[in-house]
């Protein structure tokens, strides 16, 4: 991407500082200041904030509403837009409201399938994929059309971010797909998270030498766990996850009263492997309806204070 | 072959309640294939409401009549007779075989006993499958055969999501992801290159989303 | 529960499991009406057949099968098996209850099963009461 880094997000992953992103969900309700006092919790610690978008399919406030939100208090927001509920026109006019609110990065995803949430009769949309959304994103920014080729006043200009997880199958095709979403656009990558650190250096080897990790700033997603059984769970229920089998006996293997403290100290020590991995220019921490968190980790990780 | 499945005994019981001699039409072709509506089918749907009906206290006259295939006019002709002997048609062709019904036998009323679900094929001795959405721009080429659009619980055109686990889908871990399979038979063809193919928006104009279709031949109209 | 009612049976047995003399092993005391069906092999207990025998009244139907393993046409009793399954469900759905409907493996000739078979579903019936859509 050439010219004036367009969010601060993207001027300090440009500057090759190692980037702070952390998650946040808003409410299930219309309250403003749920998200204002997850913002404030965060305040300081990252460098931008993801805003989650009808996460798991649980209807949720919007993500633009909250990211707006978020902007009032002087925060970056990163704006979650999945593809599940809305189609191409309610996307790109999406897109349009969000930057003239001042939001200047999207995360394009197609979104958990609705039969995981809180209406799984609704019909869903996927008009079109998380490729499609990226390639719009891009196309709106770069050559100021829309997708049916109408030349916009005023485009707008987002930093593109799109997801990669090198944990879910098949494990050889993951990087064909990190190259064909560098190649519809995205500027960033932010993983799902990362407790097989060996399978995860396996695929930075193999973006390394696709040439991918030179065209795109990789962020390493981290989750600190709380217990065995949230390890367990995680592994067995959740799509794309791997925790691997000793992680979970080392978490097993202390008093329950120390469990917590010996999720950080894993979150830490991933952390601290994370920086040290040629091609990975960040971290992105996912401790949701847990951020209070967050501030503890980066202080932790010697990685305060923020540029 | 078109699949659907027999509605419950209760919820046709509902159906039928206001009629005192219905006709239960059955159709030869998809739905007997799929053991929903089939000669057979009628005969055990006719008998076990008979017996429903009797321990209920209700009086009915149910008559039975199967022809070729409900969707052409020229078979449902044949049932003519049937039809004008009773108050209502309970047919259990798919949903265009009972509207083919409601066209013709305008003054009675016909009602579906069958919930039409899908096209697919028999993958093995009882087992039904979807397979093809009818979106009406048939890429099939590209993915080696096996379609995203109907078999991928998003429609993903460029690849997987990331909730494919041991191959499986996201949404139930009995259900095949379809990418995975892609994956595996482009790997087979030597046709892994499509992966790295931009495929772009769909069309969704030629699907069920532009409206009903309509395709006419005017090679075959006099 | 019911009041005193002599029960009509229909038996549908392969010709394999028993020969000529069913009703003798099985009728030796007045406590039902039986009525045979004698097949080729039992996995022609179609649905509509075993449908047929309740709407021409009988109150219970019993089908005998040889044992698995040793269907003379090797998996005729499997399907056998598995249409009486799907009309036990049909009669829960009726509202006649499945249990009217019943299929005992029986080795060729084995007497004693055979007649406890035809005890269990007397039983059965005592607690069930005829047949309500008669």
């Amino acid at each position: 991407m050439k010219g004036k880094p367009i969010s601060r997000l993207q001027e300090i992953l440009a500057r090759g500082e190692f980037a702070v992103t952390a998650e946040c969900g808003p409410p299930r309700g219309a309250n403003p200041e749920v998200i204002r006092k997850k913002g404030q919790v965060l305040n300081g610690y990252v460098d931008a904030v993801n805003v989650t978008d009808n996460q798991t399919a649980i209807v949720r406030m919007s993500s633009i509403a909250a990211c707006a939100h978020l902007l009032q208090m002087g925060m970056e927001p990163v704006m979650q837009m999945v593809t599940r509920d809305r189609n191409r026109i309610a996307l790109q006019s999406d897109i349009m409201g969000a930057y003239s609110l001042g939001i200047r990065n999207i995360l394009c995803l197609s979104g958990d399938h609705q039969s995981f949430g809180s209406q799984p009769d609704a019909l869903n949309v996927f008009d079109i994929d998380s490729m499609n959304l990226i390639r719009t994103v891009q196309t709106m920014r770069d050559e100021g059309k829309d997708m049916s080729g109408f030349d916009l006043n005023d485009p707008p200009r987002m930093f593109i971010g799109a997801a990669a997880n090198p944990f879910a199958d098949p494990f050889d095709y993951r990087v064909i797909r990190l190259a064909k979403k560098i190649d519809a656009g995205a500027d960033f990558i932010q993983t799902q998270c990362i407790y097989n650190m060996d399978r995860f250096k396996e695929w930075m080897r193999m973006a390394r030498e696709e040439g991918l990790t030179e065209k795109v700033h990789i962020l390493g997603g981290v989750t600190p766990l709380k217990s065995a059984g949230m390890a367990k769970f995680m592994n067995n229920k959740v799509a794309g996850m791997d925790v691997p089998e000793a992680l979970i006996k080392r978490m097993a293997g202390v008093p329950k009263e120390k469990a917590v403290e010996e999720g950080l100290k894993i979150c830490l020590e991933t952390i601290a492997e994370l920086r040290e991995i040629n091609g990975v220019h960040g971290v992105h921490i996912m401790a949701i309806e847990w951020e209070d968190i967050v501030g503890e980790i980066v202080e932790s990780a010697g990685l305060t204070p923020r540029p | 072959m078109i699949v659907g499945e027999q509605k419950s005994i209760s919820e046709i019981k509902g159906i039928i309640a206001p009629y005192k001699k219905i006709l239960i039409m059955g159709c030869g072709t998809c739905v007997k294939t799929c053991f929903a509506g089939g000669e057979d089918e009628v005969a055990v749907l006719a008998s076990a409401l008979r017996l429903a009906c009797k321990k209920d206290g209700k009086k009915i006259d149910i008559e039975e009549f199967t022809v070729e295939r409900q969707c052409e006019d020229e078979f449902i002709q044949e049932g003519a007779p049937a039809v004008s002997r009773n108050d209502g048609v309970l047919s259990l062709a798919c949903g265009a075989g009972v509207q083919a019904l409601a066209r013709r036998f305008v003054k009675t009323p016909v009602f579906p006993g069958v919930n039409t679900t899908f096209i697919g094929v028999l993958e093995k001795q009882g087992v039904f499958t979807e397979e093809c959405a009818g979106c009406g721009d048939c890429k099939l080429a590209v993915f080696g055969g096996i379609c995203p659009v109907t078999r991928c619980a998003k429609k993903l055109l460029n690849g997987p999501c990331g909730g494919s686990q041991n191959g499986k889908c996201e949404i139930n871990p009995e259900t095949d992801c379809a990418w995975q399979m892609i994956i595996e038979r482009l790997r087979i063809l030597g046709q892994m290159n499509n992966l790295r193919v931009y495929i772009p928006p769909k069309n969704w104009r030629t699907s069920l989303s532009g409206g009903p279709r309509k395709m006419v031949r005017e090679d075959h109209m006099i | 529960m019911a009041e005193h009612f002599k029960p009509k049976i229909t038996l549908f047995h392969c010709i394999n499991t028993f020969g000529d003399a069913a009703e003798i092993y099985l009728t030796g005391k007045d406590n039902c009406e039986l009525k045979t069906v004698k097949m080729p092999c039992s996995s022609m207990v179609k649905d509509i057949f075993l449908l047929r025998a309740f709407e021409a009244g009988a109150d219970g139907v019993i089908v005998l099968v040889c044992p698995e393993g040793q269907c003379r046409y090797i998996e005729g009793n499997i399907r056998a098996k598995k249409r009486v399954a799907w009309v036990q469900n049909l009669l829960d759905e009726i509202g006649l209850d499945g249990r009217r409907l019943s299929l005992t493996n029986m080795a060729a000739g084995d007497k004693s099963t055979a007649i406890q078979a035809m005890d269990d579903v007397l039983k059965n019936l005592a607690e069930m009461g005829p047949n309500p859509a008669v």
